[in-house]
């Protein structure tokens, strides 16, 4: 049976045709390869490798990106992408937004036409996979002050330091790091197999288990010279693949939200207590309305935004509200649904815990919640309140 | 050489039927999809296609909505389409069967796919009348066919188990559910179903002229309630179930 | 009014649903004639009461079936009102036979009325269809729908030895195998929970499905506590949502987990020694018994049909 959507105000109706055969395949896939086997995943903290190869095959790995054997879909069916295979779990949907907008879109955006033309054909089939070197064990929300640093030897680079929560690290064929080169940030493409590059998993999430998040250490990594991303330089780099990317979760967490209203949903309606359904009863109707209203204010935001992407008429903040307000969102629509679920939902047989731990960390990777919030005031203000240093 | 998947549009399986003015509302129905059976149909069309026995051409007869399965089709694989509007809702077997006919004639089709039944009617004649009016070859019951040079092999459902018959063009397969994998499209197939174009037709376009239906539809209505749960107590009630389950719920 | 009825045969005799044709042509009031495809079942057939001729029809296309080919044979001889089985065969063979004689075709009939009024389920059951035929037309009928005309008569059977070309050549004989239907494709599943007590104990839930033809499924109580019940066979929230015609619980105790996997079949019937089961619930026929007294009695009653 595919899944039943919520889809209060028909938002998806406004979305082309072909954007509504790709939500089509991508639901199909969930609801037959990917629901199945997630709990499975979770237990043996995995990340199914099949689940990959049919990524490529569908040929969603990268979405927006046109040429070099990328998909050259919209902005709104790469959000669509997202929200569906969140839908089954944000591992899945970190594992291709990682790929997509953190990995193959700087290679794509800065990188040499050589450099596109060997790794991105191989990325977007899903051949290799990327990941993406940015937060340090130090340096969380201020990447700016990173301590990991490349030296220019001549006829290579050297780079030295340690990234850490990096998805995909582990299972990865190459990583695009950004390390400081003379003091100013710029982007390399590191290979598994380059001389003094390891990449250790990180054990003991209670979070996006189904995905794989490793440390990533280069003790004297030796970097060729054609490896350096020659065409961008500060910050601006790193940041315009989390634009990206926090674009796709905007879209992702509404995924995890209809997930959770679903279960509550059915749950609701046929779990009987005093005689009745508990849908039957104040309290709960109350709760599922509010999921609805905010499950619909949050499609409105994302498609719009989508909208807004698609012209080229935004700019970083319009990302930071609606990453900020759709995670939030589904991070409560999941503790609630996890409440009417009862003792119920503390259980596998229930997909709504599982949505609850992982979108913890969605709140807290690719910019924090708070974080997004000082992006918006600096916005409203022209006063920045990341740093105590007035600016 | 020309292979035809006939498709047919019903509400879902899971879909709520509802029942207003002596008609199922159809308005009402919540979701569309491609009869179940057809998809095997379908998948196993493309097969053949693969296996060179000629270009595929999907085909439906029923109201623009169904256009969006030919789409669908056309996003994994199908080469060209074919859609004859018309509301099929009220007519016979012998008038659905005689535009279906036509519509394979005039793709110059010689090799039907289809389903052994519509999952809204639940019927199953429009394969083998439309067999019957081309003078091919009927075969029911299919879970699997091959092109072997050039005749085909099918395997179909008998009394005793399965049987793998062969038949020459001109051919119909009426398909069961197969044991087959259904292909999902990509993102390649999508893009390129944007650009195919569906011809679309109507009766009288391919020189059909349907008379009266000879069936007349008095009524649709909901089904009897089903009578509340009865508990028995005892090994000895099973043979009073077991007859319930004959005689009242019909299902053995 | 004639009516021309198609025998549906079992091996070289008649199938009992070849009497509730005779019974419900019978209730109209007509002059029957059965067709016997190759002759089988010609003798049954002419005994039916009711029946005033059984043509035995010989040709050499009738030893395998071939509904282009049989129906070629069958038109001429196919008169006023036709009925047939809704079985896959009797369905094909119809529909065939329809179109030759240029009539429409209703298929898996539960009612019919003089006047020629017709009652069918469409919609997977969720409606009912009433039609009027407006001119003779084939019809095929629902097993079991209509009640069986006894035994007694003696019509006269006539010998007919005509052929057609065969177009579907059998090449080979598969019998059925022994791997057992998956539960989300089987029209009737019989599931065990924790209440089989062993794992071993399924062979009596097995033993039950061979008769009837149904897939075997598990609780997930069944499938966490025993290795020897694999996941593929779990019904619930997180294992197959099934949606058969009959669902039979086995000492399962209906958790909610399970409910969700199985509540939309059409019709369900529970076995548990419990009588405060949740499963009685949903039931539809509730059988308090252990499994060990009901399942040999269910497989007895099931082998008598």
């Amino acid at each position: 049976m595919p899944f039943d959507a919520l889809d209060f105000y028909d938002v998806d109706s406004l979305l082309t045709e072909d954007e509504r055969m790709v939500r089509d395949m991508v639901r199909d896939f969930v609801d037959k390869d990917v629901l199945p086997e997630i709990e499975h995943a979770c237990r043996d903290g995995v990340f199914p490798d099949e689940w990959r190869v049919t990524l490529g095959e569908m040929g969603v790995l990268g979405a927006p990106l046109k040429g070099y054997g990328c998909p050259g879909l919209s902005y709104a069916a790469y959000g669509v992408i997202c929200r569906e295979l969140e839908r089954g779990d944000s591992g899945l949907r970190s594992f291709a937004s990682v790929q997509g907008s953190l990995a193959m879109y700087p290679i794509w955006d800065f990188g040499s036409e050589d450099q596109k033309n060997y790794y991105l054909p191989k990325m977007a089939s899903g051949e290799w996979i990327g990941c993406f070197g940015l937060t340090e064990p130090d340096y969380g929300s201020n990447p700016g002050d990173m301590i990991t640093k490349a030296e220019d030897m001549g006829d290579h680079y050297l780079l030295n330091g340690a990234k850490m929560w990096i998805t995909n690290g582990s299972i990865a064929q190459l990583a695009v790091v950004w390390a400081k080169l003379d003091g100013v940030i710029r982007g390399f493409i590191v290979e598994k197999d380059d001389e003094g590059f390891s990449a250790p998993e990180m054990k003991g999430k209670h979070s996006l288990k189904a995905s794989v998040t490793s440390e990533l250490v280069f003790q004297d990594c030796k970097i060729p010279k054609d490896r350096i991303l020659p065409g961008v330089k500060g910050l601006r780099g790193p940041f315009s693949c989390l634009n990206n990317a926090r674009y796709g979760i905007s879209w992702g967490a509404i995924g995890s939200a209809q997930a959770c209203f679903d279960s509550a949903k059915e749950y609701s309606l046929s779990r009987i207590q005093f005689e009745h359904p508990i849908a039957s009863y104040q309290l709960v109707q109350n709760k599922l309305s509010w999921m609805l209203r905010e499950i619909t204010k949050a499609q409105l935001l994302a498609y719009h935004l989508s909208q807004k992407k698609d012209s080229g008429d935004w700019i970083p903040e319009h990302i930071s509200l609606a990453k900020m307000n759709n995670v939030d969102i589904a991070l409560e629509i999941a503790r609630v649904a996890r409440d009417i679920h009862g003792a119920n939902g503390i259980l596998d047989e229930y997909p709504v815990m599982r949505h609850m731990a992982n979108l913890e960390s969605v709140k807290t990777y690719e910019g924090t919640h708070d974080i997004h919030n000082l992006i918006l005031g600096r916005y409203i203000t022209g006063i920045q309140a990341f740093t105590r240093e007035t600016s | 050489m020309t292979i035809a998947v006939l498709l047919k549009q019903v509400p879902d399986t899971t879909a709520k039927i509802t029942v207003s003015g002596g008609r199922v509302d159809q308005s009402s129905v919540a979701k569309w999809s491609t009869s179940p059976y057809d998809e095997y149909a379908l998948e196993y069309a493309l097969q053949l296609k693969e296996a060179g026995a000629g270009d595929l051409v999907a085909i439906t007869c029923g109201p623009d909505r169904a256009a969006k399965m030919l789409t669908d089709a056309a996003a994994v694989g199908v080469d060209s389409m074919l859609h004859v509007v018309a509301d099929t809702t009220e007519m016979d077997s012998k008038q659905i069967q005689s535009i279906l006919a036509a519509a394979i004639e005039h793709c110059g089709a010689d090799v039907v796919l289809c389903g052994k039944q519509a999952a809204d009617t639940n019927s199953g004649s429009t394969g083998p009348g439309i067999a019957s009016m081309m003078g091919a070859a009927c075969v029911g019951m299919v879970s699997e066919v091959m092109v072997e040079g050039d005749s085909f092999s099918a395997l179909r459902a008998s009394s005793s188990g399965n049987e793998r018959v062969s038949v020459s063009r001109p051919c119909l397969f009426a398909f069961d559910k197969a044991s087959t994998e259904l292909r999902r499209p990509n993102v390649k197939g999508i893009m390129m179903a944007k650009r195919k174009v569906i011809e679309t037709v109507s009766a009288s376009d391919l020189g059909i002229d349907m008379g009266e239906s000879q069936v007349i539809i008095e009524s649709h209505d909901s089904p009897p309630e089903k009578p509340p749960g009865q508990k028995f107590e005892g090994a000895d009630s099973v043979q009073t179930v077991v007859l319930k389950l004959r005689e009242e719920a019909n299902v053995i | 009014m004639e009516i021309t009825i198609i025998a549906e045969t079992s091996g070289e005799g008649i199938h009992p649903v070849t009497e509730q044709l005779v019974g419900a042509a019978s209730s109209l009031g007509g002059v029957i004639t059965v067709l016997c495809p190759g002759g089988r079942g010609s003798d049954d057939a002419s005994v039916i009461s009711g029946v005033s001729k059984v043509i035995s029809l010989q040709g050499d296309c009738f030893s395998s079936f071939d509904s282009g080919s049989w129906s070629t044979v069958m038109a001429p001889f196919s008169q006023g009102i036709v009925m047939a089985s809704s079985s896959p065969s009797g369905r094909e063979l119809g529909a065939q036979i329809a179109s030759k004689i240029g009539v429409p075709i209703v298929q898996d009939i539960t009612g019919i009325e003089p006047g020629y009024k017709v009652t069918r389920s469409v919609y997977s059951g969720k409606a009912v269809e009433t039609s009027s035929l407006s001119s003779p037309c084939v019809v095929t009928l629902r097993q079991n729908a209509f009640e069986g005309a006894s035994g007694g008569g003696s019509a006269e059977v006539v010998v007919v030895d005509n052929s057609s070309e065969v177009s579907v050549s059998v090449r080979e004989a598969i019998a059925k195998a022994g791997e057992r239907m998956d539960v989300s494709d089987a029209e009737i599943v019989i599931s065990g929970g924790r209440g089989m007590g062993d794992p071993s104990n399924f062979s009596h839930l097995n033993e039950v499905a061979d008769v009837i033809g149904a897939a075997v499924g598990a609780s997930r109580a069944a499938v966490d506590s025993w290795d020897e019940i694999p996941h593929s066979m779990q019904v619930g929230q997180t294992g197959k949502t099934v949606n058969p015609t009959l669902y039979i619980a086995v000492g399962i105790s209906g958790a909610i987990q399970h409910l969700a996997g199985m509540r939309s079949s059409k019709y369900i019937v529970a076995i548990n020694k419990d009588p405060d089961a949740p499963i009685f619930g949903v039931a539809d026929y509730g059988i308090v018994a252990t499994w060990e007294d009901a399942l040999p009695a269910l497989k007895e009653e099931l082998g008598k049909l």
